[in-house]
């Protein structure tokens, strides 16, 4: 099987220098690898740490220790200590981050918010729109939303939007940080769906669910970081 | 097996690099020993208090005023050249041409008795530009993209507001196709309404004409939504840099928690 991801090594701990320099350590030494076509879910109890690792391996998050091998074409870039550009890169064509809340920019429109991603990879205009009307409309969106401005729509419909645009053109590697919470048994079909689609289309996932019947469609393989837990 | 080897992905030479760039001003430290590279298309923040020295840096870099030690390379013609060892009126000709400032007062960037078009226009003909039907459509063009409508063409900016002299600004400097943008607290002084629809201008025009840009901002939400990296200041001194998401989610320096700790959730 082709290796998307290897984790190797990850250390993390939060220093607070203005609360008296409190050190938080998070979890220790964790390595792992996924391969194309697996969906790797993410387990434990709270604040043992997962979002946190997810977030490492988008290069959001520093780990204190450890790197983070992700596939970019034929090689591989570790996040950890490779130059923004490169991340930037990587993020734009290898490696993307899902979560329930939508980053709603001033004024840009539901469909373009979609087509962005799509666009920023070389994808025909025409095209672009044709998927992510497809795309909104699986997911149920009105289309009298699609020309507005996410800024003022509910919680799950801003949710549709950030999921059509991440879902459109799934990265190779999807880190998914609880993408179903908060939608309607019918939407979050949908999305359950979409995973499966991108892992069959040989796309890795490593996702956080709290929906244990979700988490059951979803996984083919959990990872518990309970094990991990570093010392208080 | 894992290698990181990326040989495959050739970088191209960053348009700028700063190296080691000082200045003092007698004792006092206006910015201390920093160094980055700027790449084609890429948009750099540099963010800090005020006094932080983020002004100071920016004169230097772009070419206004000479740092005490240290250089700034700019790439011009393929070749970098050494920005304060050029002849004065040679940097003055490529602040013109190749590269442009927002200031955070627009009328410091702006001829206040000069028509929106004249404004816009001038920059064309600096360029070499000499068909008054052309240097009008294209200034026509430009007042459009930048949302001012076309009956104010022939009105002066002192009849503007100040987010409409804002705009004005940055489609005079724009306008010539620059490959740098330096902008000083771009969104400084505006309503918050005014602000996004600035942001939302300046975000899609970096895009799309694939400009690097130096922007200086106290407002991290502004950051956020237009620079791919961060450099944050205190006293002089870079304390810490990074992706922009990176700095701001998981900072590492006491003074960039105290500045990501202190904006109010709005």
């Amino acid at each position: 099987m082709t290796t998307m991801l290897k984790a190797e090594g990850l250390t993390k701990q939060f220093v607070l220098h203005n609360q008296n320099s409190v050190t938080l350590p998070v979890f220790a030494e964790v390595s792992f690898s996924v391969d194309q076509g697996e969906a790797v879910i993410l387990h434990g109890q709270s604040g043992v740490g997962k979002s946190t690792l997810l977030r490492i391996l988008y290069g959001n998050y520093r780990p204190t220790k450890g790197h983070v091998h992700v596939r970019h074409g034929d090689a591989f870039i570790d996040i950890v200590t490779a130059t923004p550009r490169r991340v930037l890169e990587a993020r734009r064509k290898s490696i993307g981050f899902v979560s329930q809340f939508l980053r709603v920019i001033p004024r840009v429109k539901a469909i373009d918010i979609v087509k962005d991603p799509m666009l920023a990879r070389g994808v025909a205009d025409d095209e672009a729109t044709r998927r992510a009307s497809d795309m909104l409309a699986r997911l149920n969106l009105p289309e009298r939303l699609w020309n507005l401005a996410p800024s003022t729509f509910s919680g799950g419909e801003q949710q549709r939007v950030n999921i059509a645009r991440s879902f459109v053109d799934p990265s190779p590697i999807l880190l998914l940080d609880e993408p179903t919470a908060s939608l309607d048994a019918a939407n979050r079909d949908v999305v359950v769906d979409l995973i499966a689609e991108a892992r069959q289309n040989g796309s890795a996932i490593i996702g956080i669910f709290h929906d244990e019947a979700v988490r059951d469609r979803v996984a083919t393989r959990r990872l518990d970081l309970t094990a991990y837990k570093a010392a208080a | 097996m894992l290698n990181s080897s990326i040989d495959h992905l050739k970088d191209p030479e960053p348009i700028l690099i700063a190296n080691k760039v000082t200045k003092h001003y007698g004792e006092r430290i206006g910015c201390e020993d920093v160094s980055f590279s700027l790449w084609p298309g890429e948009v750099l923040g540099i963010v800090g208090e005020s006094g932080s020295g983020k002004s100071t840096l920016l004169r230097c870099l772009a070419g206004i005023d000479r740092p005490t030690s240290g250089e700034i390379l700019f790439r011009h013609n393929d070749k970098p050249i050494s920005l304060f060892d050029i002849p004065e009126p040679t940097r003055r000709k490529l602040m013109r041409t190749e590269w442009g400032i927002v200031h955070q007062n627009p009328r410091d960037g702006l001829r206040m008795d000069v028509s929106a078009g004249g404004n816009v226009g001038e920059r064309l003909m600096d360029r070499g530009d000499r068909h008054y039907g052309k240097i009008r459509a294209s200034a026509l063009d430009w007042l459009t993209r930048v949302e001012i409508s076309e009956d104010r063409i022939d009105d002066r900016p002192r009849q503007f507001s100040g987010g409409m002299q804002q705009r004005l600004q940055i489609a005079r400097v724009l306008v010539p196709e620059p490959r740098l943008v330096f902008m000083d607290e771009p969104t400084g002084g505006l309503d918050v309404s005014v602000q996004a629809r600035l942001l939302d201008l300046l975000r899609v025009l970096v895009r799309d004409l694939g400009i690097a840009a130096v922007i200086v901002t106290h407002d991290l939400a502004v950051a956020r939504l237009l620079t791919d990296r961060l450099m944050v200041m205190k006293g002089g001194y870079v304390v810490e840099e990074g992706l922009t998401d990176q700095v701001l989610d998981d900072p590492h320096h006491a003074y960039t928690q105290l500045l990501t700790s202190a904006v109010l959730a709005a």
